[in-house]
């Protein structure tokens, strides 16, 4: 089965599944209509969620809309589903200061 | 009737501002009042009720608030009447002071305290009687063709998930686009939401002084997060976005922000406060909570709001004509009857954004007209929240 993903910034390194994806399924990513390349699925990925396009290691940054949307807290390979097991956000995270104190 | 382009039908008031509905409005004060309004408004003919859980033993910044808040609701041009309604005496937000801030616009508003009245039954005698007299004036006025420049457009989205960030948030954004470009205003809230999207909504900022303000509230949004000592992922993001994709409240920013379109930002305001005269995309600093922070949108006049939902959100303000958008076929196909404009076909067919934009546009001005969304029709009032920065005492 072919799945199909968006990039929105060709600096990001997560593509957004727009349609589910079963475990090695090959999946195109396009950017603005035309297809950037193809990659197969390490995993079960819903509809909706992201698919790691390029190697990420642990204690990069995930980018999207070409921005960070936070940081890998394992090292991520092309085709991992990427959500909240493997990245974390930088902002508002009142637990790591409660935990300093 | 056709109308011509650019244009709603309207009930334009003394104050000149324009409604896109009629409502004799009942507006509970304390909510010990609560019961009394929507016994009324169960009533009377085209009479929705406003109840909250607020008005009294709030500390006085918060009762202010609250007092703002409702006095905002009464001015809001889409209730063509008001009775304010009280138990007995709440100190910085009477039934009394209330009604004197919304006489201001020239609307006919009347009080009933229950207390003074005599109790519960005299008191819904009074704003039954009161309530007939103010029907018969309002439903004389009669509809009138406006320009969408009278508009003020609100803009929101919850139970978001990936698709909000890639259409249903950028449909939006188009639509304040094209609103503002004619000449009308929007307002844009949810300072949560702007977390980790600062470099984006800077560029959008008239100037430094604007940017200044909205990098402060972003900054005093995060603090308060902060303060609570807690990690905000499951709350920010909350459950549903996770469910569908969002993983840190940056994702979720920067898909959020989209909202606001490409217009220039000319002014950052307070929870519930009035905006500028000037047209343009103005910022309310409010929580990312929806109903909380569209009830701040409808204390600053806007008569009609786009709600943009992934998930499909059941959201509706009473008074404040809510649209909800979603562009996820799954969502729209579980949650039809809470969904007014689909726009899934942007992912799904690859339509492009201006085109889908005609759609909610489209929608916005015939619902502007007169058109019932679906949660008018169920009777589906759920979003009335007040912002709270205090404790009950």
């Amino acid at each position: 089965m072919a799945a199909k993903a968006v990039l929105i910034d060709l600096h990001d390194n997560v593509a957004t599944l727009i349609s589910d994806a079963e475990r090695g399924d090959t999946v195109s990513v396009t950017y603005q209509g035309k297809t950037k390349m193809r990659l197969k699925a390490n995993r079960k990925i819903p509809f909706g969620h992201k698919i790691a396009i390029a190697p990420i290691k642990k204690g990069e940054q995930v980018l999207k809309y070409g921005t960070s949307i936070g940081v890998a807290t394992k090292a991520i390979k092309p085709g991992d589903h990427v959500h909240i097991h493997n990245i974390e956000s930088q902002r508002g995270r009142g637990d790591l200061i409660a935990a300093k104190k | 009737m056709k109308l011509k382009k650019d244009t709603f039908l309207g009930y334009i008031r003394p104050d000149g501002q324009v409604g896109v509905r009629n409502y004799l409005l009942m507006l509970s004060g304390t909510l010990y009042a609560n019961s009394l309004c929507e016994r009324v408004a169960d009533a009377l003919d085209n009479t929705i009720a406003i109840v909250h859980p607020l008005g009294r033993c709030q500390v006085w910044p918060d009762i202010r608030l609250t007092f703002k808040t409702l006095v905002g609701h009464g001015k809001n041009p889409n209730a063509g009447g008001v009775i304010v309604v009280d138990h007995f005496k709440e100190a910085g937000c009477t039934a009394d002071e209330i009604a004197h801030e919304i006489a201001k616009t020239g609307k006919p508003v009347e009080v009933v305290n229950i207390r003074r009245a005599g109790g519960a039954i005299n008191a819904t005698r009074d704003a039954m009687k009161a309530g007939l007299s103010i029907l018969r004036k309002i439903t004389n006025m009669k509809r009138e063709e406006v320009h969408v420049s009278k508009l003020i457009f609100g803009v929101n989205c919850g139970t978001s998930d990936t698709t909000s960030g890639l259409s249903s948030n950028l449909v939006v954004g188009e639509c304040v686009d094209m609103i503002v470009s004619k000449g009308g205003r929007a307002i844009q809230a949810e300072t949560t939401e702007m977390m980790g999207g600062e470099d984006f909504m800077v560029k959008k900022c008239v100037n430094k002084r604007v940017a200044e303000k909205l990098l402060k509230a972003i900054k005093r949004m995060e603090e308060r997060a902060l303060e609570a000592g807690c990690d905000i992922r499951g709350t920010q993001p909350t459950g549903d976005n996770i469910e569908g994709g969002l993983s840190t409240i940056e994702e979720k920013s920067l898909g959020a922000i989209k909202k606001g379109g490409k217009s220039k930002i000319v002014d950052v305001v307070g929870y519930a406060d009035p905006i500028g005269k000037k047209p343009g995309l103005y910022i309310m600093d409010t929580p990312g909570h929806g109903g909380e922070s569209i009830t701040g949108i409808a204390a600053a006049g806007a008569q009609i709001l786009a709600f943009s939902t992934g998930g499909c959100h059941t959201i509706n303000h009473p008074l404040m004509i809510t649209i909800r958008l979603s562009g996820n076929k799954q969502s729209i196909q579980q949650m039809i009857d809470t969904t007014e404009v689909d726009v899934s076909d942007v992912l799904l067919k690859g339509t492009p954004i201006k085109v889908a934009a005609q759609r909610l546009y489209r929608e916005i001005l015939e619902t502007a007209s007169g058109k019932m969304t679906k949660a008018e029709i169920l009777k589906e009032y759920n979003a009335f929240a007040i912002h709270r920065i205090g404790v009950s005492i």
